[in-house]
């Protein structure tokens, strides 16, 4: 039998499949992660397994430190709180949790995002007068103001990666300081409150990282996608100087992890 | 200071009015007063302001049925079993629902400052988003801000200066006091001490910041019971003013150590309300076309809800499918 901490070959796993790979690479031991519902259950459960067993996980509707059996369908699951230190509310995971200082890593998603990775959940076109609403903010602003390094999880589209999203649910580098409206950087808006920011942003084509003047740049691109496909599908000029190679694919033991033991049923992955 | 009423689904709808401000218990598709929800849409009632930290199928159902007027809150969706407020998304779009945004922190802080008796919650969450562009006031825009409407303050949020150690400007952000709290809970005690059996959500707050509470619960059983282990409780009778008893209140969304939340059926939900006409059937089938909410129940079927009971063990269903593999 191979090796299974081998990585896997083109046809041995699925988008998806390396999507919560790259997406579990972020997670460091130790880490205190604030994840939602979803792929981002599947990456920290991962690292969990893997590199990162002293990662611990705070779901927004209070559990805090969870050992679930069974993968949860919403952060609010009573499988989120099983074995957990604490079952606890939102005020204490955004305030006692998130504003307090304690979180290491934000894992969201989002369905629009700019260069400087403001991040767009609430509704597409005029907020006055929208063509089309998604959920809303939800944990998504709060856990990227102050986590300190946030991952995005997102599709890659050229219409979703835009010069300006049509409404900033999440802040990113470069932001608006209110009422005035005038751009400023994160620093300067949070002030002694900044803790961090968007870190990394994964797609389905590639990883993403940010410079020191806070823009996005190509840091890998998937198996089986070039560089010019990532630009052909960028909505404002992408930076492509930094790029370090192509991203690495899921091993072996990852998915097997993924499949028979963090997702058996189904649930996520096909 | 005296004991909670009991009393049936329908006086409790009946004390809701039209206008009012409510809010609710309950996490997205957990432990939500559903079977209380249904009641107000046969009601018929009308110009609802909802304000929820965040939402799921029991309010958008009130939105649906034309029941609200105004939505304040973070979040609308029921989360991987239908990703956005079909009906909230809908109406908004079309201008008939007018929507506050704010982060699911606003919506805690803004509650617990209503729980706590204070003017308002400073925090330094979302700063830098549209949340706080004021272009982008609802409220401000439809002339509700003028003081005149008593659940509707002046304001969205105030940026101010810390006067105490000078540290960096953060947001103010007003209380909220809602007219009525519409809680599910799986156990009340006779005298109303109430009890959740995981997260406790934003459940405790609601019922401290709003005017009149009224809990919906599996069961009741003897305050003693309840009494015997007090750090395990979320409220004291006295906070509660109505009960009522009304097994699978929270169908079709969960109750951890009761059942699980329907997947079926709030997927079949989310992609069957996609239109007014669809959601006037939908209504017509699970809201009006069922005398009681007995049968609700009967209509649902002993077998279907045999696999959402909740393992007594684990808490949630070990015997209801959830995935395709």
């Amino acid at each position: 039998m191979a090796d299974s901490s081998e990585y896997c070959k083109p046809g041995e796993f699925k988008p998806i499949d390396l999507l919560a790979a790259a997406a579990a690479r972020e997670v460091c031991d130790g880490d205190v992660v604030f994840a939602g519902t979803g792929l981002p259950m599947l990456a920290i459960t991962l690292a969990q397994k893997e590199q990162a067993p002293n990662a611990v996980c705070i779901y927004e509707a209070g559990s805090i430190d969870g050992r679930p059996l069974d993968i949860p369908t919403s952060v609010g699951d009573a499988r989120c709180a099983y074995q957990a230190s604490k079952a606890s509310g939102l005020f204490e995971a955004f305030y006692g949790q998130l504003h307090a200082g304690y979180v290491d890593l934000g894992f969201l998603g989002g369905a629009e995002i700019d260069k400087y990775g403001n991040v767009n959940c609430t509704v597409i076109g005029d907020y006055n007068h929208p063509k089309k609403r998604f959920t809303g903010s939800g944990g998504n602003s709060d856990i990227c103001s102050y986590a300190k390094r946030t991952v995005f999880i997102m599709v890659q589209e050229k219409r979703r990666f835009k010069e300006h999203v049509d409404y900033v649910t999440s802040p990113g580098w470069r932001v608006k300081k209110w009422p005035s409206g005038e751009w400023a950087s994160k620093q300067e808006v949070y002030g002694s409150y900044f803790k961090g920011g968007v870190s990394t942003v994964i797609t389905d084509m590639a990883v993403f990282r940010f410079d020191e003047t806070g823009e996005m740049y190509l840091d890998t691109v998937h198996p089986g996608f070039t560089v010019q496909d990532v630009v052909d599908n960028v909505g404002f000029k992408l930076n492509v100087s930094r790029v370090s190679g192509e991203t690495l694919p899921p091993t072996k033991k990852q998915v097997d992890l993924l499949y028979n033991k963090i997702d058996p049923e189904g649930i996520f992955l096909p | 200071m005296s004991k909670p009423k009991k009393i049936t689904l329908k006086e409790a709808g009946a004390l809701v009015h039209d206008g009012d401000q409510i809010t609710f218990s309950g996490f997205t598709i957990w432990r939500r007063p559903v079977a209380l929800c249904y009641e107000l849409i046969r009601q018929g009632k009308k110009d609802l302001h909802l304000f929820e930290v965040q939402g799921g199928y029991h309010s958008d159902l009130l939105v649906g049925a034309g029941c609200v007027k105004i939505w304040e809150g973070a979040w609308m969706g029921q989360e991987m079993l239908g990703k956005i407020g079909e009906n909230l998304a809908r109406k908004q779009i079309a201008g008939e629902v007018l929507v506050d945004d704010y982060s699911h922190g606003h919506t805690a802080g803004r509650l617990m400052a209503g729980a706590l008796g204070l003017p308002f919650f400073p925090c330094a969450l979302a700063m830098g988003t549209d949340i706080f562009n004021p272009e982008y006031d609802q409220l401000a825009h439809a002339g509700l801000r003028d003081g005149k409407h008593r659940n509707i303050p002046a304001q969205k949020y105030v940026m101010a200066k810390d006067p105490f150690f000078g540290r960096s400007d953060c947001v103010l952000l007003p209380a909220v006091n809602p007219d009525v709290a519409l809680v599910y809970a799986p156990i009340v005690g006779d005298e109303g001490t109430v009890r959740v059996l995981s997260q406790s959500y934003n459940d405790a707050e609601v019922i401290k910041a709003s005017k009149k509470v009224v809990v919906i619960c599996e069961e009741i059983v003897p305050d003693s019971y309840l009494r015997s282990d007090p750090t395990a409780n979320l409220a004291s009778g006295y906070e509660i003013d109505y009960i009522v008893e009304c097994p699978w209140a929270a169908h079709p969304t969960g109750s951890q150590f009761y059942y699980d939340s329907d997947a079926t059926f709030l997927k079949d939900y989310n992609r069957n309300v996609r239109s007014q006409e669809a959601f006037d059937k939908f209504a017509k089938e699970w809201i009006f076309g069922v005398d009681s909410h007995e049968e609700y129940l009967e209509k649902l079927g002993v077998r279907h809800l045999e696999e959402l009971r909740a393992s007594q063990i684990m808490g949630y269903s070990t015997r209801m499918k959830r995935g395709k593999r």
